[in-house]
């Protein structure tokens, strides 16, 4: 491949955005592009003029869970104090927690589960963050029960026509519902039944969400208002 | 999306707007631009890919990466919209790369291509995403064959081999179906002042 033909780059940008330059041809434009101006501006000419064609597609909104997905990955990589949610409690000592990490702040959340105790053996435990990346809730299950106890450590306030809903989200497939979490005051404990015991039920499940839904839970068996925390399940055996 | 001028120029505002935002970690800015941006998206990943579940992982890698990266899109060089497609398409398109290097070893008899049958077909769609009269022109004034060729190649990812199959036509034929139709409406575009 010739690229220091105007020309020759410029068709070969051409078919580079249209799709039809494929393997090893594609990546080698694709690292040209990265420094060559020529070959980049080629490239970003071709996007202009066949990529707004795309708009001509008529729009598919798209499952729900892959929002979900995407929430948990970019709250799981958070390291930067986010905006306040409007559900959060202006102030607290907890507030210091978005400095430290989710690793960190799942110690903190199991030493304030068990104060002065490593957790138990066999324990699942899942932090809950919301959109600052603090955690608000700690889910934990001892493996063999099935009862999951959910902890508050932020107060979480809810508009009495609302509910929050617990919900897995599998590594494929839809979220599935745990439940409701009953309205938790601070420093309270929600329980959640299981239909299994807990390392049974929460296999092949990464991570779980808290959604607000209309009272009662979602009408429709999935996840219909935002998703207001999620976390990833921790296996502590 | 919308194909008036006056409505366009206000989304792209809007969706710069969101991209800076999101470039600053604020999160209700960046689920807003997936609000009003995953739709059209997802329907570009679903054309190419064909199936639901690569195509719902290439939406959400692009929007991971979206979130980490959106301080990199320069508003000044290409639009918005543009920008975010271009995300998309490269990694349906390396997905599909990655696809044959599966295949090919796999077997050698390649498997007729299925072309989603619901309407519009890619031919109507290059017509009427051509939606200023300058674009439509220039894509009118291509061959049939031409026109054909970019459409199955763009909306549906198909490449060259592919193409060939799919219009029953040798590899060369295709190929230069395919390289006289890109110079033709680039140079028309460029004449036309749509673009550079």
């Amino acid at each position: 491949m010739n690229l220091h033909d105007p020309e020759r780059a410029d068709a070969l940008a051409g078919e580079y955005v249209l799709g039809t330059l494929r393997g090893r041809a594609r990546q080698r434009l694709e690292r040209l592009a990265r420094t060559d101006r020529i070959v980049a501006d080629a490239v970003r000419g071709w996007e202009e003029r066949l990529l707004p064609l795309a708009e001509a597609l008529p729009p598919i909104a798209p499952p729900s869970r892959v929002w979900a997905a995407i929430l948990a990955r970019i709250r799981s990589a958070a390291t930067a104090p986010r905006a306040r949610s409007l559900l959060w409690a202006p102030a607290g000592w907890w507030r210091g927690l978005a400095l430290v990490g989710l690793a960190t702040s799942l110690a903190l959340a199991i030493a304030l589960l068990k104060p002065g105790a490593e957790a138990p053996e066999g324990t699942l435990v899942v932090v809950l963050a919301g959109g600052d990346a603090k955690p608000a809730l700690v889910a934990t299950a001892v493996r063999t029960s099935r009862y999951l106890a959910i902890k508050a450590i932020a107060p979480v306030a809810v508009a009495p026509d609302r509910s929050l809903q617990l919900w897995m989200l599998p590594e494929t497939g839809n979220p599935r519902s745990l439940g409701l979490v009953s309205t938790i005051a601070p420093a309270g404990v929600a329980r959640i039944e299981l239909p299994a015991a807990a390392d049974r039920t929460l296999q092949n499940i990464p991570a779980l969400a808290i959604s607000l839904e209309p009272a009662g839970g979602s009408p429709t068996g999935l996840p219909t208002g935002p998703v207001l925390y999620t976390g990833p399940v921790q296996r502590l055996y | 999306m919308q194909s008036d001028p006056a409505k366009q120029l206000e989304r792209n505002a809007r969706l710069m707007e969101l991209l800076a935002r999101t470039a600053l970690a604020d999160q209700q800015a960046f689920a807003e631009l997936y609000r009003l941006t995953s739709p059209h998206l997802y329907a570009v990943a679903l054309r190419i890919l064909r199936e639901a579940a690569p195509a719902e992982e290439v939406l959400q890698e692009s929007f991971v990466n979206i979130w980490h990266h959106a301080g990199s899109y320069v508003a000044a060089k290409s639009q918005p919209l543009t920008w975010l497609t271009s995300i998309v398409r490269n990694r349906c398109l390396d997905q599909l790369r990655r696809r044959e290097l599966e295949t090919v070893t796999m077997d050698d008899e390649e498997e007729g291509v299925a072309i989603a049958a619901e309407d519009p077909t890619p031919l109507e769609m290059l017509l009427s995403g051509a939606d200023t009269r300058a674009v439509r022109g220039c894509v009118e004034a291509l061959e049939p064959t031409q026109k054909q060729a970019i459409a199955l190649a763009f909306f549906q990812g198909l490449s060259h081999s592919e193409l060939a199959q799919h219009l029953r036509q040798p590899l060369g034929t295709v190929k230069s179906w395919v390289r006289r139709g890109l110079e033709r409406l680039r140079d028309c575009l460029d004449r036309a002042g749509v673009t550079r």
